[in-house]
């Protein structure tokens, strides 16, 4: 941390009134009215114009011919642009990543010659409306050569796969490598080596709001762009860079959003396409896509590979471990992460809770005739985690110990924190060990062991249950994503507080929500830190136009870097109160203490001012002079940058049923104790969770996005990809320690993420559990019906 | 030139007229025609159940309707729901429970709330699931959504009763 940077005591939450209270969500009333604005809400402007895209039908193909005649001749369709056209008004849109042997690559915004995954678009319709649009780019004829095309994981570095992208040879992006001085000599020695292959199948967000954009062009150079994203100052810089407009010409505005997960913390060509049509034709243009073009172009992740091996003494230590990490980046390094999110992230976090101090890993980031793939929810944990809580489950099968045995001897005890695993990541605080010894207690595991150790068949069902004891990273600055090559992502975020004239409280933040509850939980941090009632504090974010530049909203950051900047700009704010109230009073400002909206003397409460009262005074609306030396107003801002990363922890139980004939699973029993440092808002929390471990179990069982050989994606509509309903899910049994971070102002941990990254390997280990007498090795997911059941018959279950 | 055909429907209890192409989705009449924007479009594949309005008190997927279909319809939106002063009491038990996260689902499952605690006053949790299963929340995991229905069947016996 920098020196200017108020250490944690300095602030007022240890007063906390408002946080840690399941404040009631602000946002809740005009969502439930029907009044939610999200983007295809937002009114448009009369003459506002609508495109659609033209997608490639081909994985691999080259363009030979596009004719827009018949498109064109169409009433209503106002202009049709090819990636030749686009390509004069877009720079290629490039990742900026920053990492030895990383091979960069450009995307044209629409396709110029060469397509390299279907979906990827070939050209843009603009018409009168969405209709419109969409029967012009059923017009479009593009003729293609089709290329031979490579799509899956195991085949992009073949000698024959059919290069994917010219400035990546070979197909590979990126090949990370690190080894500690002695691994080799570990597994020389080990008593154990414990391997296996883990695959994880590809999967997307689907936020059940599609993307979509509106770029308005405002008095004549300025462009207000509405869009569905996550991360609106990093896009407006991207927009400014790749259409070179200045940047102060640009404002992006997000209303509403239905729901992120990552997916739309990406920049997307359309973003691009859609401002730059806006500035070329000098009208409005809007752009939604359908849920087929979501599927097809959302980014897609999880599409990995890791091979894993420990070596391990007998009483199950893990004393050195190896992983071999493969994940498919598809056809181009979507911005802003690229395509190595996944391999970096994997190969950093996979040591877990765990105290091992000899690592080696090899992480390989390939490319592929697919959709891009790049953060969603979890970013590599879910997967990586499934490795090494699998590896722990097979270490305790290999030497007759229970897995929860396993775990607890390997786990850096509390006393040890802080702690700095073998990659470098601190951990400063934190549960591990307790974590899972209360969520065992609360799902009577010992229980369920020893009621299981009768048979594991009991009426047709073979029970099982399965743990995930895990790390979550949360709140990155800037240093961590540096570490993993992102120069170009800032990491810190701002608050800037003003305390109005009339005394009532407006805070802006750099952060844009997308479910979270913003306004409701940044109230409450901001209440408390400054003194003031609840209902006096108003968020404002979401918009470059208001409150300073930040890092936005993903990877669990709202509540480190937005609440650490709401803080340290609540602080200064209330400080500059306690100087003009201290001038009022006579009175030294030392001796000023703010509350509930009112400033008095220490030990004399009749000698009071309301912020009301001061603020007149600041903005000279009465007859008091400002203090000497005091600027008019109460304004403050503030920057805060995380550590490298602020870790928070969790273990789920799963407990499950496979049916021995058909092979469903049900989730019997589900248990949350989860450590996000100070909560907020305990019900804001859970909600987070719960949401997570419904994404967690949708991807363990059904959820899969299907390429054929061909690079057709088969599961293009929510029939096809299937998402779990409400009969799929149990409830959830959930608890919380708080272990305050010392390293972040507030000590606030994240906590978007943590419910998937738990629920993939607690659902498949518990099902693995449940076969494990069968024989039957579970180390791949989605775990379908069809697949189990079929795993059943072959082991003779 | 597109047949254009008009229509009269009721909606929320008022008799709206419009002027609609065959193809024209009910969905997009509703929303971009009316500028009820409370429905809202999740997949135009009928299996998110984000656009649910009630056609005639049943509920329907508005996206798999077209609006020259509905002509003479009642309809009914989430916008009816609540008065400027009050939540309809389902409204307030999913604020209460916390059973919307981004709220982009929550319009279809209210109103698929609506009619089924119409039909079934006092349904224990399986009913409730069942009866959820074809509306796709994918923020809330849906526990607290079967908490706030289950909360709204018993404040909607308990006016009943009163």
């Amino acid at each position: 941390m920098s020196n200017d940077q108020p250490t944690p005591d300095r602030f007022n939450l240890a007063s906390q009134n408002h946080v840690g209270q399941s404040v009631p969500r602000r946002e809740d009333d005009q969502l439930l009215r029907g009044q939610g604005r999200y983007l295809d809400d937002v009114p448009i402007p009369p003459q506002t114009a609508h495109m659609a895209l033209v997608l490639s039908p081909h994985a691999h193909a080259r363009i030979t011919s596009i004719d827009v005649s018949e498109a064109l001749a169409l009433e209503g369709v106002l202009e049709v642009f090819t990636g030749e056209d686009l390509a004069g008004m877009v720079k290629p849109i490039t990742a900026q990543i920053e990492l030895p042997d990383y091979s960069s690559n450009s995307r044209d915004v629409v396709a110029v010659d060469e397509v390299r995954f279907v979906g990827e678009a070939v050209a843009v319709v603009v018409a009168e409306s969405q209709y419109l649009a969409e029967d012009g780019a059923e017009l479009v004829d593009v003729d293609y050569e089709v290329l031979a095309a490579v799509i899956s994981l195991d085949d992009a570095t073949d000698v024959d796969a059919p290069q994917v992208n010219p400035t990546v040879p070979g197909n590979v992006y990126y090949d990370g490598r690190f080894a500690t001085d002695a691994v080799a000599e570990a597994f020389a020695a080990a008593a154990h080596i414990v391997s296996e292959e883990f695959r994880s199948n590809r999967v997307t967000a689907v936020p059940i709001e599609p993307r979509g954009c509106l770029a308005v062009p405002e008095h004549g150079d300025t462009l207000v762009f509405h869009s569905s994203t996550q991360i609106h100052h990093v896009l407006r810089t991207a927009l400014a860079e790749f259409l070179d407009v200045a940047e102060s010409n640009l404002r992006v505005v997000v209303p509403d959003v239905g729901g992120g997960f990552g997916i739309k913390a990406a920049l997307y060509p359309e973003e691009f396409v859609c401002a730059a049509l806006a500035l070329r034709l000098r009208r409005p243009v809007k752009w939604v896509q359908d849920r087929y073009e979501a599927l097809l172009t959302d980014v897609h992740a999880r599409d990995n590979l890791y091979r894993v091996e420990a070596a391990v003494d007998d009483d199950g230590i893990v004393l050195a471990l190896r992983a071999e990490i493969r994940t498919n980046g598809g056809a181009y390094a979507a911005l802003p992460f690229g395509c190595t999110l996944e391999t970096t992230g994997g190969a950093r976090m996979i040591v877990g809770p765990y105290r091992i101090s000899q690592y080696e890993y090899t992480a390989t980031a390939v490319a592929t005739h697919t959709t891009p793939t790049c953060a969603y929810r979890g970013v590599a944990q879910p997967v990586c985690f499934m490795a090494i809580e699998g590896i722990m489950d097979r270490i305790a099968r290999r030497l007759d110990l229970d897995p929860a045995d396993v775990r607890l001897r390997n786990m850096v005890p509390t006393a040890e924190l802080p702690w700095t695993n073998v990659v470098g990541v601190r951990y400063d605080t934190g549960s591990f060990v307790e974590s899972l010894e209360q969520a065992m207690e609360m799902a009577d595991y010992r229980e369920f062991r020893a009621e299981q150790a009768k048979g594991r068949l009991v009426d047709g069902k073979y029970r099982g249950i399965g743990i995930c004891s895990f790390t979550e990273v949360s709140g990155t600055g800037a240093p961590g994503w540096r570490a993993r090559g992102l120069t170009r992502l800032p990491g810190f975020d701002s608050g800037l507080v003003k305390v109005e004239p009339t005394g009532k409280v407006t805070a802006f933040v750099s952060h844009a929500h997308s479910g979270q509850g913003h306004f409701t939980t940044f109230a409450q941090v901001v209440a408390d830190e400054l003194g003031a009632p609840l209902e006096d504090v108003t968020i404002v974010e979401g918009d470059t136009g208001s409150g300073p530049y930040g890092t936005n909203t993903f990877a669990s950051r709202s509540a480190v870097t937005g609440g650490g900047a709401l803080i340290r700009a609540s602080a200064k704010a209330r400080e500059k109160l306690a100087r003009i109230a201290a001038a009022m009073l006579e009175a030294n400002v030392e001796d000023i203490e703010v509350e509930n909206g009112r400033l008095h003397v220490a030990g004399v409460p009749s000698r009071s001012l309301s912020f009301a009262d001061v603020a007149e005074t600041a903005y000279a609306m009465n007859t008091t002079d400002l203090p000497e030396g005091e600027t008019f107003g109460i304004e403050a801002t503030d920057f805060y940058d995380p550590p490298l990363v602020t870790m928070a922890n969790a273990t789920h139980i799963a407990q499950v049923a496979v049916d021995a004939g058909d092979g469903r699973v049900e989730i019997e029993g589900y248990t949350v104790v989860h450590d996000c440092g100070r909560v907020i808002n305990p019900m804001i929390v859970d909600g987070q969770v719960m949401g997570g471990v419904a994404q967690g179990i949708g991807e363990a069982l059904m959820e899969e996005l299907v390429y054929d050989d061909d690079g057709q994606l088969k599961t293009s509509t929510l029939a096809d990809y299937l998402l779990p309903a409400s009969v799929d899910l149990p409830n959830f049994n959930i608890a919380h320690i708080e272990s305050p971070s010392i390293d972040t102002v507030g000590g606030f941990k994240g906590v978007g993420e943590g419910g998937v990254i738990g629920a993939v390997p607690a659902v498949v280990n518990a099902i693995g559990d449940a076969l494990a007498d069968l024989g039957v090795n579970v180390n791949t997911k989605p775990l379908r019906p069809a697949l189990l059941s079929g795993l059943i018959r072959e082991a003779g279950g | 030139m597109t047949e254009m055909h008009d229509i009269e429907v009721t909606v929320n209890g008022r008799r709206r007229q419009g002027r609609v192409e065959s193809r024209r989705l009910l969905i997009d009449f509703l929303r971009h025609d009316l500028g009820l924007t409370g429905a809202h479009i999740g997949c135009e594949q009928g299996v998110c159940g984000a656009c649910t309005v009630l056609l005639d008190g049943r509920t329907a997927r508005s996206c798999l309707h077209f609006a020259v279909a509905v002509d003479g319809a009642e309809i009914r939106t989430v916008e009816d729901l609540a008065t400027p002063d009050q939540l309809h009491p389902i409204q307030e038990m999913f604020h209460q429970k916390h059973a919307l996260q981004c709220g982009f689902c929550t319009p279809g499952f209210l109103l698929t709330t609506v009619e089924f605690l119409e039909r079934e006053p006092d349904p224990d949790e399986e009913d409730i699931r069942e009866a959820l299963m074809n509306n796709v929340c994918r923020c809330t995991g849906y526990a607290n959504i079967v908490e706030a229905v289950a909360a709204s069947a018993v404040e909607l016996r308990r006016r009943g009763e009163a």
